[in-house]
């Protein structure tokens, strides 16, 4: 007989089996909990996308930074208020003129293989960002240390201002005094690494990173899951309580809520479609947390393009939009922005009133334009559901002062190119969140001319002014006035549309403790502990 | 052998050729790699940095040259966005969408043949018209919906099994079966068609006049020249398969190839984009020359050359 569909069909099933014997996961194991102690079992989570990177000098996002910050310490980090406080290094000084730095670090401390954590290895950390072919977007921060410039073209070996000047200590001397500096040493660009290993391992740095953090990398399966246990080694001998965290990566929000509820996840956001009935159930709500991000969603608005290059056109637009119900659109999740430094920023500026909801007078103010017949014109959303919703509500809302607005879903890579291209973008929705509580990490970084971030194209010489005095005010209260004054400014001449500042829910299972939100870091697990009793439940 | 070696040649030019067309496609689509790279935060020396490091600076042509270089030396590069060698994530990716798509095709040509074969007989009755209803609702289910659905119940009320996810073959079941069901009606009305206009054939009534049994009929003698048609659709979708079913991956979490392919695109990562097209257009000409041989096994009257 011939073969026939019925080999071939025999033959796949064959090749099926075959695979599947080659594909079968082994499960994690993981010490048995003492009973009655807080210590010990492992944190189930699931994350739609996977993790971008694990080595500090090149994560920019909130993803990588979740792991980093458990990988690895700064020289100094924020305690759960956003305050400065000391990490790896125990004290510093700063000399009068804000430019000289010195850390000491504390006693013998070692990373998580064994090998000691020395000033060196914080010293080449930072060298290994500023150095081109490591490609670290973070390299801009650590440009203003003395012989950065030199260094990074290649004309000197080492960089002349950074210095392990004896066994224990960092010496950090700047060319401009910066009151921001500290909290740039704070970002997890500056964690540190074994500097001479990381460099030995390049870019393979990233899959076999090695910290000093409170957890080490168990296990990467890209695309699958990451896995984190404990770090032996960790400075802290009571923390952290976890044994590890298991995070299933792909997991897309509605399956992850879905997982969640048939209890095989620990902590979760909430669908915006189970979010009310969530929160009507007390016991269910008790089990949320929430915080205002550090955040400004906002619509951008080109100031060189007419008729936005009439301040009065962008005023109006900002009184055309009803904030209350975009907010209303998010379940309530956001609180009304004024201005663009959120509300529990230091430095926050209370009384700015913005653009309360005013039809009336966004009209008079269009007429006065001269634009009685209204206008034409088009936003650039990136198509997220929210987006497209804000983008739809803003369209209603426009359509009432005689704006049509036609919305336009472009994918990120060409949003991010496209919005940068002068005159070409009119109306954008686009959102900031904070890197360090410090008002100037919105305002001079979102609108001072010619800036990077700058896409409104906004340029106002007397907002440069102020901008350009604080970045060297070094005393705190008399920086936030000349910020406030700035940002003053900058909302009566409205480049952007203020819309609001979101506020970030999780639910968590009732067997988790402590697990609180950050103002503007990922959510920090060291503090976490599962109620002993039901550690018997699987994991993995 | 000829044949085989011309095949061969051709193959090697589509494959020339499918990378110059990416590499100038991926140049082409508004967005600027070392942009992405960089972030949405990154200042003007940073990116400017960035692009030299990755010479992306340099005229396309020479960056394509350098490309095929590397290429010949075996070397795919590394991904902008995770530094890994190219190679690597997709050998990593390769198995699961293999897996996913051998097992979803065999349920396809269970389906098929079974649904084919009863339903061909049955032609013109109600039960068949019952049965082009039922596959008609099946095809047009687009696949995340019926994967969100199995999810739901299978996963979610019912624990029967796992919430998506690689592992064992509770994980392959659901994302196989959805995957397997739309292909397999389809493939159920292909062969219908073809065994329904071959069953009228003068060789198949004189099988029947010979004393054949009706199974015996339709399985083996109509089946031979009706599968035919089955055999080619169902090459095709192998290779379609292996290179990554976006939206099934993407409801199940199953991490394959389409999903790699897909986040890549988004992200402008060049050398992930190049790795993953030039592993399709691999996969879809060594396809399509195992089917051409294939054929001459299931058709001896096939001659190549």
């Amino acid at each position: 007989m011939h073969p026939t569909l019925g080999h071939v069909c025999a033959a796949v099933a064959v090749a099926c089996v075959m695979l599947l014997g080659g594909c079968t996961r082994d499960r994690l194991e993981w010490p048995k909990r003492e009973p009655g102690s807080r210590r010990g079992g492992v944190l189930r989570l699931a994350a739609a996308d996977d993790v971008p990177t694990l080595d500090p000098a090149l994560g920019y996002d909130t993803r990588s930074w979740f792991f980093e910050q458990h990988l690895f310490e700064t020289l100094v980090a924020y305690d759960d208020r956003a305050a400065l406080v000391p990490a790896l290094a125990d004290r510093w000084e700063v000399s009068p003129d804000g430019r000289r730095y010195r850390f000491t670090l504390r006693p013998e401390p070692v990373f998580s293989d064994g090998t000691p954590l020395t000033a060196s290895d914080a010293v080449g950390s930072i060298e290994r960002v500023l150095e081109p072919r490591t490609r670290s977007q973070g390299a801009e921060y650590f440009r203003g240390i003395v012989g950065a410039p030199a260094f990074v073209d290649g004309s000197a070996a080492h960089v002349a201002g950074l210095r392990a000047s004896e066994p224990g200590v960092v010496e950090i001397e700047l060319a401009e005094p910066d009151p921001l500096f500290l909290h740039k040493l704070a970002l997890l660009f500056a964690a540190v690494v074994p500097a001479e290993r990381a460099r030995q391992l390049g870019d393979d740095f990233t899959t076999q990173p090695i910290g000093s953090g409170p957890f080490v990398l168990r296990e990467w399966r890209r695309g699958e899951r990451i896995v984190l246990a404990r770090n032996p080694r960790y400075h802290d001998p009571e923390r952290p309580y976890l044994d590890g965290i298991v995070q299933q990566l792909g997991v897309n929000p509605e399956l992850s809520w879905l997982m969640f509820e048939s209890g095989e996840l620990d902590v979760t956001g909430i669908p915006p479609a189970d979010f009310p009935s969530v929160m009507r159930d007390p016991a269910r709500a008790a089990l949320t947390v929430h915080a205002t991000a550090l955040e400004t969603m906002f619509v951008g608005l080109n100031c060189e393009m007419p008729p936005l290059d009439d301040r009065r056109v962008r005023q109006a637009l900002n009184y055309a939009v009803n904030k209350a119900d975009v907010i209303t659109l998010l379940n309530g999740r956001g609180v009304e922005a004024h201005g663009i430094v959120p509300p529990n920023m230091p430095g926050y500026h209370v009384d700015l009133v913005g653009y309360p909801y005013d039809p009336t007078k966004a009209r008079a103010l269009l007429e006065e334009a001269g634009l009685r017949a209204g206008f034409a014109t088009e936003i650039w959303t990136q198509g997220t559901d929210t987006d497209l919703k804000i983008a739809q509500k803003l369209q209603q809302d426009l359509t009432k002062i005689g704006v049509q607005l036609a919305i336009k879903s472009v994918a990120w890579a060409s949003f991010l190119d496209a919005i940068r291209q002068p005159k070409t973008v009119p109306v954008f929705d686009l959102g900031w969140s904070a890197d360090f509580p410090d008002p100037s990490n919105f305002l001079d970084v979102l609108f001072h001319t010619g800036g990077a971030n700058n896409h409104p194209f906004y340029s106002n010489p007397a907002v440069d002014r102020l901008l350009e005095q604080a970045r060297t005010v070094l005393d705190e209260t008399a920086r936030f006035r000349i910020d406030a004054e700035a940002e003053r400014q900058i909302v009566d001449d409205a480049p952007i549309i203020f819309l609001y500042h979101p506020i970030t829910y999780v639910m968590h299972d009732a067997r988790v403790h402590d697990y609180a939100i950050h103002p503007f870091l990922p959510a920090r697990v060291t503090d976490v502990w599962l109620t002993p009793e039901q550690s018997a439940r699987s994991s993995g | 052998m000829r044949y085989l070696i011309g095949r061969l040649m051709w193959a090697l030019l589509i494959l020339v050729g499918t990378t110059a067309i990416t590499f100038a496609i991926v140049f082409l689509v508004p967005g600027d790699p070392a942009r992405v790279v960089a972030g949405p935060r990154a200042d003007a020396a940073t990116i400017a940095s960035i692009r030299r490091e990755l010479a992306l600076d340099l005229p396309v042509p020479v960056q394509y040259g350098r490309y095929v270089g590397r290429l010949l030396r075996g070397d795919l590069g590394r991904s902008y966005a995770t530094r890994e060698p190219v190679a690597e994530i997709l050998a990593r990716r390769l198995p699961s969408t293999a897996l996913l798509a051998a097992t979803g095709l065999a349920i396809a040509i269970v389906i098929g043949l079974l649904g084919g074969l009863v339903t061909a007989p049955l032609a013109g009755t109600w039960m068949d018209r019952t049965a082009l209803v039922l596959s008609l609702g099946l095809l047009s289910a687009p696949v995340f919906w019926l994967g969100m659905l199995a999810l739901y119940y299978v996963g979610y009320r019912w624990r029967l099994l796992p919430l998506g996810g690689a592992g064992d073959v509770r994980h392959l079941i659901l994302p196989a079966l959805v995957l397997g069901t739309g292909t397999g009606v389809y493939y159920a009305r292909l062969l219908h068609t073809n065994l329904v206009s071959v069953l009228g054939a003068d060789y198949v009534r004189a099988a029947r006049a010979r004393g054949a049994s009706a199974l015996r009929v339709v399985a083996v003698h109509a089946l031979r020249n009706a599968g035919l048609p089955l055999l080619t659709v169902i090459g095709l979708d192998f290779a379609a398969l292996l290179n990554g079913v976006v939206l099934t991956e993407t409801v199940f979490h199953w991490p394959g190839l389409g999903r790699l392919a897909f986040d890549a695109v988004l992200s402008l990562d060049v050398p992930v984009i190049m790795g993953t097209v030039l592993l399709s257009a691999f996969l879809v000409v060594a396809s399509n020359l195992a089917i051409d041989l294939l054929y001459r096994v299931v058709d001896p009257r096939i001659r190549l050359g």
